[in-house]
């Protein structure tokens, strides 16, 4: 997807190390990675020792409270705005407008994407034309957050209002407004045509699907279908809410702290918003309650950056939780007309996937995401000899969709898996089977993932567990032995659903690390690894204690600040394990080199075998040993000689292996009623080595979570004027703990030769497969099939009654 | 769960009074503004274990227990707590010495971003006083109160599961009382 040059390629596969695990590549022994231990920094987070964002308040006597002003109206100008009463309020420190010196007259894009970003520059920190409720124009910074709240409410805008345009399906009817002047916008994206709503436009053909589609019309025994799908829009319910703090050091320096999974992303989009050098701006993320893409973006920060300059004071921003649903980033809505042509003996000729989804107000993540919609499903049946993909991303006045986990797929995937479930029955197989039948393996070359790219982004599979996890999940779900409740009236089926996704951004992505070893022989890892809540820094930790033969309590994990840690894109596309994780792995073969050095020296064995194990170096022919906190004194203090062992690496690669997975949901169907109950959740994962089980299958758990309430709930709603329903947790479909249903995980790990110990990811691909499993299941159950999520009752009984 | 602490922003701002809070069995005044909640003194005291996520009483993250009760502080009028004793994460034990309540939660992986797990965490020690021995059932349905994004709360359930194993046998504040169970009960 980007523009950007492919980067050097690096794997493990090139590593000249002989003497360690790497022998053991068919049955990897590991101590540490794929063990059943705890986070390591997990005693932190019980204890409340842990510092979030917000909680670096209170290391400033003196800090002033921001908060913004946010439009009422879903699509107008600004006209005037009058700041007096609030400027006179005791305790306010600065009001800023639109039209304030501290607010750069300059468009950038809030995606947290590398240089040169694609997604169009086509917002300002403050907002003169306001696009959807919820848009910021104004802000306020004030002695503490109460004068802060009330100092907004002070705040006195004119509007001139315009017509808004809600409905994404008629964006680019001849006769919907307009919303962006293309002279508003740069760094457009491929296909634009804003006089049409549309931010870009991709597509790609394998074959020739029209003629495909046309011969199997004309077919007697083959069966085309057709169907349009729709996804509502999602919030990501980050627990913790967006907060930035932006102040200057003793060195003149400015600190931003923030809530951010992009460090060194944020950290360059301020540097060129605000035009200082890169070197003044230190960014630091404390631990983070939760990311999920919410926070791959530049959102508070240059606000808070703004009232800092007007004010001279520490300047934090904590956002409300209605700013939370109404104007951070979502999910964005779409839709999938989808075509697809099978034969009676069960092959697939031909699909056809169209897609339309919403930008929203405006354009971050619009191209990446959307083309995704059909890039990351599409793939798991790549011997489909005709596939047509053809993607739209379209303007409203609604709010801001960005990056969310799964980035496309769940929309994709609810159509697509739909699809095929449809497509078995009609050629009269089981879905499963079918499945089995066309789904993607190992040693595949998948030409689809290069569909709108041309095939030079064709990728050779080098692992897939699929038919492990379909084997294991069939087996332990009962898929081929379900009965029938007694109720006449309820009826129960298993659906199932594939999935995949990708390891990182395949050609763009870098992460660097560096580890110092101390006296003792325990060592300092630095990374720019984001730990944005699933335990990267743990991962990283386990990483490095494997290879270097200690415990993770012997790794000081330092991370995510742009002064101390190197180089990372950050958290986003399943990438941290993979990425920064491969290059931890890389510096830590980097230290050992030094290690055995010294370790060779104080040995004085030139030559032999040297392995690292249980804190020492082994000479693994004569089974002499030295100690790393013999080789730490020695090295540092020594006589002759000295050196302060330390390690340098960085793993950038063109490719991005895929993990895999199976969904399964038992459920039970009232066929009067259409109301219906989840009896079992199954997902079967192939992530790779899981580097930390525990943590791997919390992914897994929280993913059907988030899925099964975006199956099975309204969630965001807006009125006919764009006003946004939801103000809180109450009005949003959050499944507590008695809404969950049975769970099961299975975690099967293929070694993939190019991640580190052989992982792949495990962030984003569980969240993809459940509603479609969910649907699958109904379908199978009482013969209906439901085309628009949420999936409810009142939908299934209307289609029963049809 | 009873919530008739609860009420909205019920002073206007800027009246200050001092009140007596004992917090994790450390007795102390305070002055606070009649509009402040029992979170923000708490956070402004130091005690930042405790988080804060919707402001209005409905995701249960910011739990602490008054008077051995689960209370959303963000919504408890800090002079509401005048007099009575808090427990906050922090009243628990040391990364050196777990509650083992904590040390479930550690071993079990039921945790990913932590912003939920000390309101989780106290909902979990005031269940397993007043029940020392739930259900898989029971444990839901105290946990409901307690969003949690990360985990799907299978390992959350699981964990106070093995916490009550933890703690068998153990004599349990039944009063409510400040103390913490015995830490060392992990060692049974």
């Amino acid at each position: 997807m980007s523009q950007k040059p492919v980067s050097t390629t690096e794997t493990d596969e090139s590593s000249p190390e002989t003497d360690t695990e790497e022998a053991a590549a068919t049955e990897p022994e590991f101590d540490i990675v794929s063990n059943d231990n705890p986070k390591a920094d997990a005693k932190k987070f019980v204890t409340g020792d842990v510092k979030y964002t917000a909680d670096f308040e209170y290391d400033f006597q003196n800090i002033a409270a921001g908060k913004i002003l946010r439009s009422e109206i879903a699509h107008g100008y600004v006209k005037d705005i009058d700041t007096s009463a609030a400027e006179e309020m005791d305790g306010v420190y600065a009001v800023l407008t639109p039209w304030s010196e501290e607010i750069p007259d300059k468009r950038y894009t809030s995606a947290g994407q590398s240089y040169m970003e694609p997604s169009p520059y086509d917002m300002k920190a403050l907002r003169e034309k306001v696009r959807y409720v919820g848009d910021p124009i104004a802000a306020v910074a004030a002695k503490d957050e109460q004068t802060a709240d009330r100092a907004i409410r002070q705040i006195d805008v004119e509007y001139e209002e315009l017509e808004p345009l809600l409905d994404f399906k008629r964006a680019m009817d001849e006769d919907a407004p307009q919303l962006f002047d293309p002279d508003e916008v740069e760094n457009k994206q491929p296909g634009h045509d804003y006089e049409h709503n549309l931010e870009t436009h991709l597509e790609g053909e394998i074959g020739d699907v029209e003629s495909a589609l046309e011969e199997a019309e004309e077919r007697d025994d083959a069966t085309v279908i057709e169907n349009e799908y729709f996804a509502q829009y999602q919030s990501h319910v980050l627990p913790e809410p967006h907060t930035t703090i932006v102040y200057r050091n003793e060195d003149n320096r400015y600190h931003v702290i923030s809530s951010t999974q992009v460090p060194n992303h944020v950290r360059r989009m301020l540097a060129q918003l605000y035009e200082v050098p890169i070197g003044d701006i230190r960014v630091t993320k404390p631990a983070l309650g939760c990311g999920f893409g919410g926070k791959q973006t530049l959102l508070l920060e240059p606000v808070v950056w703004a009232l800092h300059e007007a004010t001279e004071m520490p300047v934090k921003i904590e956002v409300s939780r209605r700013e939370e649903f109404q104007a951070m980033r979502f999910r964005r809505e779409a839709s999938v007309d989808l075509k697809a042509a099978v034969t009676d003996d069960g092959e697939i000729l031909a699909t056809d996937f169209q897609t339309v989804a919403n930008s929203g107000a405006y354009g971050p993540h619009g191209l990446t995401v959307t083309s995704s919609i059909g890039t990351k499903p599409l793939p798991m049946y790549p011997h489909t000899p005709n596939i047509r993909f053809v993607c739209d991303a379209v303007h409203t006045n609604k709010p801001v969709p960005g990056a969310q986990r799964g980035y496309g797929n769940p929309q994709g995937s609810w159509a697509l898996e739909s699809h095929i479930t449809d497509l078995a029955l009609a050629a009269d197989m089981d879905p499963l089977e079918f499945r089995k039948r066309h789904h993607v393996r190992e040693g595949d070359e998948n030409k689809v993932l290069g569909i709108t790219a041309g095939e030079s982004s064709s990728q050779i599979i080098q692992s897939c567990g699929l038919e492990e996890a379909i084997e294991r999940g069939r087996e332990a779900i009962g898929y081929d032995d379900v009965e029938q409740p007694e109720d006449p009236n309820k009826h129960r089926a298993i659906g199932v659903a594939l999935t995949r996704q990708g390891s990182g951004v395949a050609g763009d992505e870098l992460s660097a690390a560096q580890l110092k070893m101390n006296e003792d022989g325990t060592f300092i890892l630095q990374t720019g690894a984001v730990d944005i809540g699933s335990g990267a820094d743990s991962a990283m930790a386990k990483i490095a204690a494997e290879s270097l033969g200690v415990t993770p309590d012997d790794i000081v994990v330092e991370s995510s600040d742009t002064d101390t840690t190197p180089h990372d894109y950050g958290t986003y596309a399943s990438s941290t394990t993979y990425i920064s994780g491969n290059a931890v792995k890389n510096t830590a073969e980097d230290i050992k080199e030094r290690i055995k050095y010294w370790a060779r020296k104080m040995l004085e064995t030139p030559k032999g075998n040297l392995e690292l194990k249980d804190g020492k170096v082994v000479n693994t022919g004569t089974g002499e040993s030295v100690t790393l906190e013999e080789i730490g004194y020695e090295s540092i203090y020594g006589e002759d000689e000295r050196e302060h062992i330390m390690g340098q690496g960085h793993f950038s690669t063109d490719i991005s292996p895929t993990p895999y997975g199976v969904q399964f949901v038992d459920v039970t169907v009232d066929d009067q009623t259409g109301e219906f109950e989840i009896n079992k959740l199954l997902q079967a994962m192939d992530v790779g080595t899981a580097i930390d089980p525990g943590m791997a299958e919390g992914q897994i758990e929280g993913s059907q979570m988030m899925a099964l309430e975006y199956a099975t709930q309204e969630l965001l709603t807006f009125d006919e004027d764009g006003n946004p329903d939801v103000q809180g947790y109450r009005d949003y479909g959050h499944p507590r703990a008695t809404d969950m249903p049975e769970m099961e995980t299975i975690l099967v790990e293929p070694h993939d030769p190019t991640g580190p110990f052989g992982a792949k990811s495990v962030g984003e691909v569980p969240v993809n497969p459940l509603p479609p499993a969910l649907g699958n299941a109904i379908r199978r159950a009482v013969g209906v099939r439901i085309t628009d999520l949420p999936i409810t009752a009142e939908k299934i009984k209307a289609k029963l009654d049809e | 769960m009873i919530r008739y602490f609860l009420v909205y922003w019920g002073y206007p701002s800027g009246i200050s009074m001092e009140i007596q809070l004992t917090i994790n069995g450390e007795q102390r005044t305070v002055a606070v503004e009649k509009s402040e909640s029992l979170l923000d003194v708490l956070r402004r005291l130091g005690y930042t274990g405790t988080n804060k996520s919707c402001d209005t009483g409905s995701c249960g993250m910011c739990r602490v227990l008054v008077d051995g009760e689960p209370r959303e502080s963000c919504v408890t009028p800090a002079v509401q707590a005048d007099g009575f004793e808090v427990e906050t994460i922090e009243g628990l034990g040391t990364q050196d010495d777990l509650h083992p309540v904590q040390a479930a939660y550690v071993e079990n992986s039921a945790m990913q971003c932590g912003f939920c797990t000390p309101g989780m965490v106290m909902t979990s020690v005031a269940l397993l006083r007043e029940n020392p021995d739930p259900t898989e059932e029971e444990v839901r349905e105290a946990l409901d109160d307690v969003l949690c994004r990360c985990t799907g709360y299978k390992k959350n359930v699981e964990a106070v599961l093995d916490a009550a194993e933890r703690m068998q046998g153990k004599t349990l504040a039944s009063d409510g009382g400040s103390k913490p169970v015995d830490p060392n009960t992990e060692d049974l």
